[in-house]
């Protein structure tokens, strides 16, 4: 009566394929743009290729999201590259995504380049280089590469945000956020250190058979069920001795001494082994690791309460860096950290997942009462993407694929909104007299403008509702998944209806800053408003655009329900809401 | 010599001594890759930062050494117990037992593995990193382009050209005599 260990295999298969054909083609269009755009501009330092350069751009990133849609293994989950990078569906969509926004962003600032003084191409080029490592970053498997690629994304995001050489806020700005990244790189490095310490490997999927599905796992109930070992393993009548010494030599061939040592204080079985060969080295080195993990990509996400960086890199780099810091440059972290805690590390009821409802609720906090007082228009938004991020780690710690499902729902929204935000914003121009008067940064350049231009002002106050959370418009519908996911119990979480209601009622108080920027814009009490030059057609089309799929996906949101329904259902298989 | 030099720049130099001796010890050890990044690194970049901000500060000799017999009894103390687990964690991992058994003329250690198939580490490294981590190294060099664009873009004053600018150093080396007078 001899039974059978069966440990789960890995569920993704290695291809010989050569699957990383937009990364591919990005990085070659970067070093072709970067050679010929030097010699084009090496004599001159006026605007020549910035408009051109842009929408160039933005087309590379449209023939990057074609090259996604065209490919031939797109419904397989595989790994290649020696198991570093993963093609399933969560990369496919993220990707995609991510492509298609930055395509929209370049569009966009291609007008308003010359306004900011940006004239030089290095600026696209970097942008073009940090979205390459958002897209890589989205499909690593591999402790390793996510560091590059967030080492990517990290040293662009320094030279965007110091990019305006003659303003000192923004070198200041470049200047902060390069120590506050690096620091958070240097976690990021010590954390995996500690992992690969413990484990041997950096790989995410070598970490889930290593550790997800041990013997010594106490969620792994379906393991456990086909012993009968429950509650109380010592006193048990079922298990015969060579039972025992099957699992112990299984044990030592996978040359564990850690598990060799809990198992005999568990089944109280005394070893004859030798006592200074086994290392001291207990489980929660594993549980440092991760935490120092979480911890550095808090503080790139600028959550609360690793927030303050954020409000002065926000504020003094120029807008359009600004733009691509809070709303492109969240989604992939999120991908990560989804890769890292639900499939490397489901230990999760008391490591992380306690940990992000705290920093989620504390981001929330801070990020409502935060906005309340200020008076500039970046440093508004910097408290906003902070509150949003707190929601969207409110839905991340949930640990089933309902959660999951929000999860890419509310960044997809929060990076539509962030887009015809930004874009509003970078839009306003002022028709001045001197070149003393600055583009419009405070909370009162705003008077007046349903008088200049009524329809942006409309599209702003759309905007603005549908970032509050109000009822016709798509964003009521992400912050309500988002609650619903908190208090859905599932296989290894509670319902957390604590949470959900400080979550409601600190949206409900940031709702006032956000309303009070359509207050200033309709129903301010002033005779003598600024003037603002017109807007393009070309401009007008996409922002339309935007503004629409803000009011049609409140009626039909189903094609993004059915896309993250599968992806976060497919992403998790041992973390299932069945 | 780091520590009790008189002047930050006899520091460096011993400093500079110390990085390379250091790579000569691991070159012994067969980490000839760990050494060649030590010359680079630690000696080609960090000490010539230091250097740098040493040569901008701008100190003049002073007597540093003058309150050292205060604080002997002190630091040997210290001395004593830093050392102290030190030396007995080295001690605890060699046996000296060996001194009865016949063997113990034989100071030579040969690993016989190594005659067939051995390979240097930085044949190795090879090996490894540009067939596995191809991607990875890609994506490396793709970083390293980032930095170079952006140090060259943020340190470049394209519009010198253009601007008037005071030439420090023909300030400098003017020839004083024709304008001094003697009273």
């Amino acid at each position: 009566m001899t039974e059978k260990l069966v440990f789960n295999t890995s569920s993704v298969v290695s291809l010989d394929y050569f699957s990383v054909f937009s990364e591919y083609f990005i990085s070659t269009s970067a070093i072709y743009i970067l050679i010929i755009c030097s010699l084009i501009t090496y004599n001159t330092y006026n605007l020549i290729v910035q408009k051109a350069l842009s929408n160039c751009i933005a087309l590379i990133l449209l023939m990057s999201c074609y090259l996604l849609l065209n490919d031939d293994c797109l419904t397989l989950n595989f790994l290649n590259f020696h198991n570093s990078i993963i093609s399933d569906q969560l990369s496919f969509f993220t990707k995609f995504i991510i492509c298609l926004f930055s395509a929209i962003y370049f569009f966009f600032i291609a007008g308003t380049l010359k306004e900011q003084n940006l004239v030089s191409f290095e600026y696209l080029v970097v942008v073009l280089l940090a979205v390459l490592g958002l897209i890589t970053l989205c499909s690593s498997q591999d402790l390793l590469t996510a560091y590059l690629s967030i080492e990517l994304i990290s040293l662009s995001s320094y030279i965007l945000a110091s990019f305006k050489k003659t303003s000192s806020y923004s070198i200041e700005a470049g200047l902060k956020y390069f120590v506050t990244g690096a620091i958070s790189s240097a976690l990021f490095l010590l954390g995996s250190s500690f992992i690969y310490f413990f484990s041997g490997s950096l790989n995410i999927q070598d970490l889930q058979d290593l550790f997800a599905d041990s013997l010594f796992s106490p969620n792994s109930s379906e393991i456990w069920q086909y012993y009968n070992i429950y509650e109380n393993p010592i006193n048990q009548e079922g298990a015969s001795l060579e039972y025992h010494i099957q699992l112990f030599e299984i044990l030592q061939q996978l040359n564990l001494p850690y598990l060799i040592e809990e198992m005999c204080q568990q089944y109280n079985f005394m070893l004859s082994y030798d006592v200074e060969a086994s290392i001291v080295a207990h489980f929660n080195f594993l549980e440092y690791g991760l935490t120092l993990i979480l911890f550095s990509l808090f503080i790139k996400l600028a959550l609360a309460p690793f927030h303050l960086w954020s409000l002065d890199v926000y504020e003094g780099s120029p807008t359009p860096s600004s733009f691509f810091f809070a709303a492109l440059a969240k989604l992939s972290i999120f991908v990560f950290l989804l890769r890292f805690c639900y499939i490397a590390f489901p230990e999760l009821n008391h490591c992380w997942q306690f940990y992000s409802v705290c920093v989620g609720v504390l981001s929330v906090f801070v990020g409502s009462f935060g906005g309340l007082k200020q008076k500039k228009i970046k440093t508004l938004l910097a408290y906003s993407s902070t509150s949003h991020m707190g929601y969207a780690l409110l839905a991340f710690s949930t640990a089933h694929s309902f959660g999951v499902q929000m999860l890419l729902f509310y960044l997809t929204i929060y990076m539509l909104s962030g887009l015809s935000t930004w874009f509003i914003f970078l839009l306003l121009r002022l028709k001045r007299k001197s070149t003393f008067q600055k583009h419009s940064k405070e909370l009162g350049d705003f008077v007046l403008l349903r008088k200049a231009n009524s329809m942006l002002a409309l599209a702003l106050s759309i905007t603005m509702f549908s970032v509050a959370g109000i009822p016709p418009l798509v964003g009521f519908f992400a912050k309500m998944g988002v609650f619903l996911a908190v208090v859905k119990n599932g296989n290894f979480s509670i319902e957390f209806y604590s949470v959900a209601l400080v979550s409601v009622l600190c949206s409900v108080i940031s709702t006032f800053y956000y309303i009070r920027i359509v207050k200033v814009l309709y129903f301010e009490n002033m005779v003598v408003g600024k003037l603002y030059y017109p807007i393009n057609t070309y401009s007008t089309v996409l922002l339309g655009f935007l503004v629409f799929l803000l009011l049609f996906l409140f009626i039909n949101p189903t094609l993004l329900y059915l896309v993250t329904y599968k992806v976060g259902f497919l992403f998790c298989p041992l973390i299932s809401n069945l | 010599m780091v520590v009790i030099s008189r002047h930050q720049v006899f520091s460096l130099l011993f400093l500079v001594g110390s990085f390379i001796f250091s790579a000569f010890l691991l070159i012994m050890i067969e980490c000839e890759f760990l050494a060649l990044l030590f010359v680079v690194i630690y000696v080609g970049a960090i000490s010539v930062l230091f250097l740098f901000s040493v040569m901008m500060l701008e100190s003049k000799f002073q007597n540093l050494s003058k309150n050292t017999i205060r604080y002997l009894p002190v630091s040997l103390l210290f001395g004593f117990f830093f050392t102290l687990p030190l030396v007995g964690a080295l001690q605890s991992h060699f046996r000296s037992d060996l001194i009865d058994s016949p063997l113990s003329f034989l100071n030579s250690f040969r690993n016989w593995y190594d005659l067939i198939d051995s390979v240097k580490d930085v044949e190795a490294y090879g090996q490894i990193l540009y067939s596995y981590y191809v991607f990875q190294l890609l994506v490396s060099g793709l970083i390293l382009l980032v930095i170079i664009v952006g140090v060259v873009f943020l340190t470049n004053n394209f519009n010198q050209r253009y601007s008037k600018y005071q030439s420090v150093f023909k300030q400098l080396s003017r020839n004083s005599k024709p304008f001094l007078k003697k009273i």
